[in-house]
């Protein structure tokens, strides 16, 4: 089944490192050399203190969910095989926000209760294509994560 | 120059809203500027100044497009890109009171929805990135932006509701109004979510229609044909950071722009008798009901299932239907709509008595404006 949904040009020069760290599993985002800051979205140069943005350091993987919702219509005819899907802004313990697309057991998070505002998620990783991989994320609990088991209890 | 010359609306139009076909975006907008003149008793060589609104997705809407078409050159011409109404109108003021223009013409027409528009893709900073998470159509921000009022302060999906019924009740006294059926609250909770927690009565259906102002200084505006509506007080803040902001869903910069359009202007919330949000989604209307002090930080939930904003309520809200109702005119409308309550033409939702009116926008995520309007002087 081909993906049911949009594709990023992973040839676009500003994203394609991410892109390509995704394709080998590995999320990462830009970090400033001169003032450390974490950067995302993309961006040429640093939004804190100017400097070009050309380093990017790996995320530790882990976020929390800072409020979620989930499509049952598909809002884009590419998605129109996707719904429903369940949506997140997302907290990075990096000082950053993503947004980020959950997967949950049925797709609506909202009917499958496995995740909800202030919980942790876990970065995983769906092929999407030969060429694509794109960043999903998972609920830490449902992972079986001990360090998310440690925070709730 | 004069730095305190007072700017004042003189004339207003608005073409017929909702399917258009055949007809091309710059044609609409000079019909509505036709009517917005004829509303002044005025023709297109009376006015020095034309403002146009550049189309989101089409290189449409420009100056010198719409000039051409209208036959005129005026002294001075300007496109906003995105040109909200609110933008559009202080862009004017600011020309007139440093004197590159005296009677300004500002108009927006849009064939966005025959046309069909393609308005599923995100606007602003990471557009690409939000689509690759399914992140797509301004419903998916404002839903996530509700959630977060819904953890944050209880707010529920009823009293969120109370903005869209609300509307309808508006707009089935307006009859430019394209969607004038019947919703009340029982229907809009058993209606299905589209993004979930939002309905599709908390979403603008895109259409095509057009809308024009003429606005000049408050001294030329008194001989004119109309009641004069003076622009008594402007602010805008921007938000550019955009993505790099922590809280950028719920848009706390509204408060600031807010706190610097009552601290300058002098008027207070209390002083407003009806209040005109731009509503991309019923999400801003509960927004900026809160932001701009209309209700504490997280009580906005409940002055709209109060009733208060309704029809014969104590703080009428889009009283034309809104873009929810009405038409998806970019605030336009909202414009229109005030100036003809304030100058008491509004017929069967006529508010009564009404001297000040508020309007506020905001373009996406990334700035906002705001307009004090009244027929005081
Ligand atoms: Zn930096």
């Amino acid at each position: 089944m081909t993906y049911p949904g949009i594709l990023p040009d992973t040839d676009d020069a500003l994203t394609a490192p991410f892109w390509a760290a995704a394709r080998e599993h590995r999320l990462v985002a830009q970090r400033c050399s001169r003032c450390g800051a974490y950067c995302w979205t993309p961006s040429e140069v640093c939004p804190e203190c100017l400097a070009p943005l050309a380093e990017w350091a790996p995320l530790s993987g882990r976020a929390t969910v800072w409020s979620l919702a989930v499509y049952r219509r598909a809002m884009h005819p590419a998605f129109e095989d996707a719904v429903p899907y369940t949506v997140a802004m997302l907290e990075l313990p990096e000082g950053i926000r993503m947004l980020g697309m959950i997967l949950t057991s049925t797709g609506d998070a909202d009917r499958d209760g496995e995740v909800r505002i202030g919980d942790e998620v876990r970065a995983d990783f769906l092929e999407a294509d030969d060429d694509v991989t794109l960043v999903r994320w998972r609920a830490a609990r449902a992972a079986g994560d001990d360090y998310s088991e440690a925070k709730h209890d | 120059m004069s730095g305190s010359r007072g700017v004042a609306i003189a004339g207003v139009g608005a073409t017929a809203q909702g399917e258009l076909p055949g007809r091309s975006a710059n044609g609409i907008a000079v019909e509505a500027i036709e009517l917005a003149l004829a509303d002044a008793g005025l023709t297109k060589h009376d006015v020095d100044g034309l403002i146009t609104c550049r189309n989101l997705q089409a290189h449409v809407g420009i100056d010198e497009q719409i000039g051409e078409l209208l036959g005129v050159s005026p002294r001075y011409g300007a496109t906003l890109d995105y040109g909200t109404g609110n933008f559009s109108l202080h862009l004017a003021a600011m020309a007139i009171r440093s004197g590159l223009a005296e009677t300004i013409v500002l108009a927006y027409g849009t064939n966005q929805r025959s046309a069909k528009a393609d308005f599923g893709i995100a606007v602003g900073g990471g557009a690409e990135m939000a689509a690759a998470n399914g992140v797509v159509h301004v419903a998916g921000r404002a839903a996530l932006a509700f959630r977060r009022h819904q953890f944050q302060y209880g707010t529920t999906e009823e009293q969120l509701g109370w903005v869209s019924v609300a509307q309808r009740e508006w707009a089935q006294r307006n009859p430019l109004a394209i969607f004038r059926k019947p919703l009340t609250i029982e229907d809009y909770l058993a209606s299905e979510p589209f993004v979930a927690p939002l309905r599709r009565a908390d979403l603008t259906m895109i259409s095509d229609g057009g809308a024009a102002m003429v606005v000049t200084t408050a001294e030329r505006a008194r001989d004119l044909a109309k009641r004069p509506v003076n622009v008594a007080a402007m602010a805008q803040r921007t938000a550019f950071r955009a993505d790099h902001d922590a809280e950028s869903l719920s848009r706390p910069w509204l408060g600031k722009l807010a706190e610097e359009l009552w601290s300058k202007s002098g008027y207070r919330p209390e002083d407003v008798g009806a209040l005109y949000i731009q509503d991309a989604t019923s999400v801003w209307v509960l927004q900026m009901l809160e932001w701009y002090g209309f209700a504490p930080l997280g009580q906005g939930g409940e002055l709209l299932a109060s009733g208060a904003t309704r029809p014969g309520g104590s703080l009428p809200v889009n009283t034309n239907g809104g873009q929810l109702s009405e038409a998806y005119m970019w605030g336009w409308l909202h414009l229109v709509e005030a100036v003809r309550q304030l100058r008491g033409e509004a017929g069967e939702r006529q508010v009564p008595g009404l001297e000040v009116a508020l309007d506020v926008s905001s373009h996406d995520f990334l700035k906002g404006a705001a307009s004090i309007l009244t027929t005081r002087s």
